[in-house]
């Protein structure tokens, strides 16, 4: 049996429809209407011990649903959820010692007294035993650099180091699996580098289970091989990201800059705009290679420069969503 | 119990950070309970009895009602602001711990600026005491204990069973305010004092009588009937259907967005 099974679950959520205006917000009150979200719709899964699994899907796609089911804060109107044997929201207390859990935009520590402080708390309400503490602690002080920041209140952190101490915190009772809801968020460039790095030591060395979501493309390009990606409540791709490029991401723009005004009009030029220094091709890789296309240019034309847009991982995303129609 | 303390010594920590504040609140709400406390002495030296209950009585009843609030909106604090928890999005964030909920939800937030209520409470408990009129015995004593025992049950269970309704709602309710502090300010007087249909309503649907009420009569020799001493305890069973509705109200939850 898979460590992670999730079999056909669904969740609906009930909305109050609001009409706008002060006309609109009375008559509301009085008469109120609700509509059906489908949150989440048939979806299945299953993942193994130690993967990162990257689950993206545009604002509003279920991604957070999925991560609080799997987390045991929702329960799914049907369908099945087991996570290494247990069943997170019936064995809540049992199954949230095996798991972290980190929401980006929401802190799990107490925000106006030192993170050293929220350890201390975490230690007893996780009952971890003195020494397994001291150990993990110290540890995870020693790989995220926290010496310096864990004596101030959370609230004077900066965001980026605060997120730092969010991590620590949610794994100091050394959790099986860890879920990260967007924890790069906000964060600068050096510290998504941190974070980034940090989850992919911790997946080497103590094989957690990572499942993580993200808008940054990057931080699936950097740490997950998998990726799930949902829209509408729904699962429309699972694979692995370099299979997802070999289908999505086959075209590139090449940039010429040159003297001469050439027209090429190929079947595997998808589009050619002449400009005053130069040309650019978007071509389709697919069907011609690079090298065969350059060295075509170059008998064409003198090249006094060139440049290769090797396809932004935004883009392909995006044109996986117009795909999809999500 | 210990795991208490624990976040008992984080809630202080953080209260002290902002110290201004915490001593000028903590003298604002010491002002604030004590003109209650003048109202009954004003009212008292006008008229020297109510129906048989001279002034201490009344303020021991006063008290004891007022102790068991205080003290539950002291050390309770979180299921007391249950809805603020839910709306904000952190009552997740108790769910993703191993401990149980309400456990935890007591432990949540911890308002010692009302502590200021609750010592205010006991200074006015003990000049009731030392200056009513009661043979004191074993008893007598036991029904004291039992009595400010049940006022703290009774706000519980009371504050328990307004938290599940914010499962529904979100957003908590009035109503709670006319259990809460309805109830409170109906109930620091000796309920003996109003008409038999409040009692009533003080007796089987918010057992507020079985606080202070009914063992007064016994606690002042009104009524020689044993039985009243333990009366109070029966409260107990008055939290039996709060935490069933919490847990019901539980499995409802539907979390917030993102």
């Amino acid at each position: 049996m898979p460590f992670i099974m999730v079999k056909h679950i669904n969740k609906t959520f009930k909305v109050p429809i609001k009409a706008s205006g002060i006309i609109g917000t009375i008559k509301s009150f009085f008469n109120r209407k609700y509509k059906y979200i489908k949150a989440i719709n048939d979806i299945s899964f299953s993942i193994k011990k130690g993967e990162i699994v990257g689950y993206i899907g545009p604002n509003g796609a279920g991604k957070s649903t999925t991560i609080k089911i799997l987390s045991g804060i929702l329960v799914p109107d049907s369908g099945e959820v087991k996570i290494d044997r247990l069943i997170p929201y019936k064995d809540r207390k049992k199954y949230v010692q095996e798991i972290g859990v980190v929401f980006g935009q929401r802190s799990q520590l107490w925000w106006d007294i030192p993170a050293i402080d929220s350890f201390n708390l975490l230690k007893e309400i996780y009952k971890i035993p003195d020494n397994e503490y001291q150990k993990t602690k110290d540890e995870l002080i020693e790989l995220l650099n926290l010496k310096d920041i864990l004596n101030i209140p959370v609230r004077q952190l900066s965001l980026g180091n605060r997120m730092k101490c969010e991590i620590a915190a949610s794994l100091l009772h050394k959790p099986k699996i860890l879920f990260l809801d967007e924890p790069t968020i906000g964060l600068d460039a050096v510290s998504k580098k941190i974070v980034r790095e940090f989850i992919k030591k911790i997946n080497k060395q103590n094989n957690v289970t990572v499942i993580l979501t993200t808008h940054d493309m990057a931080d699936i390009e950097a740490l997950a091989k998998r990726i799930i990606l949902i829209g509408k409540g729904q699962i429309l791709y699972d694979g692995s990201l370099s299979k997802l490029k070999k289908q999505y991401d086959y075209l590139r723009k090449i940039t010429v800059i040159t003297k001469d005004k050439v027209h090429l009009q190929k079947p595997y030029i998808v589009e050619e705009k002449t400009f005053e220094e130069g040309i650019e091709f978007v071509i389709d890789i697919r069907k011609i290679e690079i090298n065969e296309f350059i060295k075509l240019i170059s008998s064409k034309m003198s090249i006094i420069d060139i440049d290769v847009d090797s396809g932004n991982i935004d883009e392909l995303i995006v044109k996986l969503y117009e795909d999809f129609k999500i | 119990m210990s795991l208490y303390f624990k976040y008992f010594k984080v809630h202080l920590k953080s209260e002290l950070e902002y110290k201004t504040s915490f001593i000028l609140s903590f003298i604002a709400q010491l002002f604030t309970l004590f003109s209650y406390y003048f109202t009954i002495i004003c009212l008292f030296n006008q008229f020297s009895n109510i129906k048989g209950f001279t002034m201490y009585d009344v303020l021991l009843t006063f008290g004891i009602i007022q102790f068991g609030f205080a003290f539950c909106e002291t050390f309770f604090r979180g299921i007391d602001k249950f809805d603020t928890l839910i709306i904000e999005g952190n009552f997740d964030r108790l769910l993703l711990r191993p401990r149980n909920i309400l456990f935890q939800l007591f432990c949540d937030k911890l308002s010692l600026i009302k502590a200021s209520k609750v010592i205010e409470t006991i200074i006015v408990l003990i000049i009731a005491i030392l200056n009513i009129e009661v043979n004191w015995n074993g008893y007598r004593i036991m029904t004291l204990i039992f009595m400010l025992f049940s006022a703290i049950i009774i706000f519980l269970a009371i504050l328990i069973a307004s938290a599940s309704y914010c499962f529904l709602t979100i957003k908590g309710l009035e109503v709670r305010n006319v259990l809460t502090d309805g109830c409170k300010d109906m109930a620091q007087y000796p309920i003996g004092i109003f008409k038999k249909g409040f009692i009533n309503f003080f007796t089987f649907i918010v057992p507020m009588g079985l606080v202070n009420y009914y063992p007064f009569l016994f606690l002042l020799g009104k009524s020689n009937n044993k039985l009243l001493c333990f009366c109070p305890l029966l409260t107990i069973l008055y939290l039996i259907p709060a935490i069933w509705l919490f847990y019901r109200g539980l499995k409802r939850y539907s979390s917030i967005g993102s």
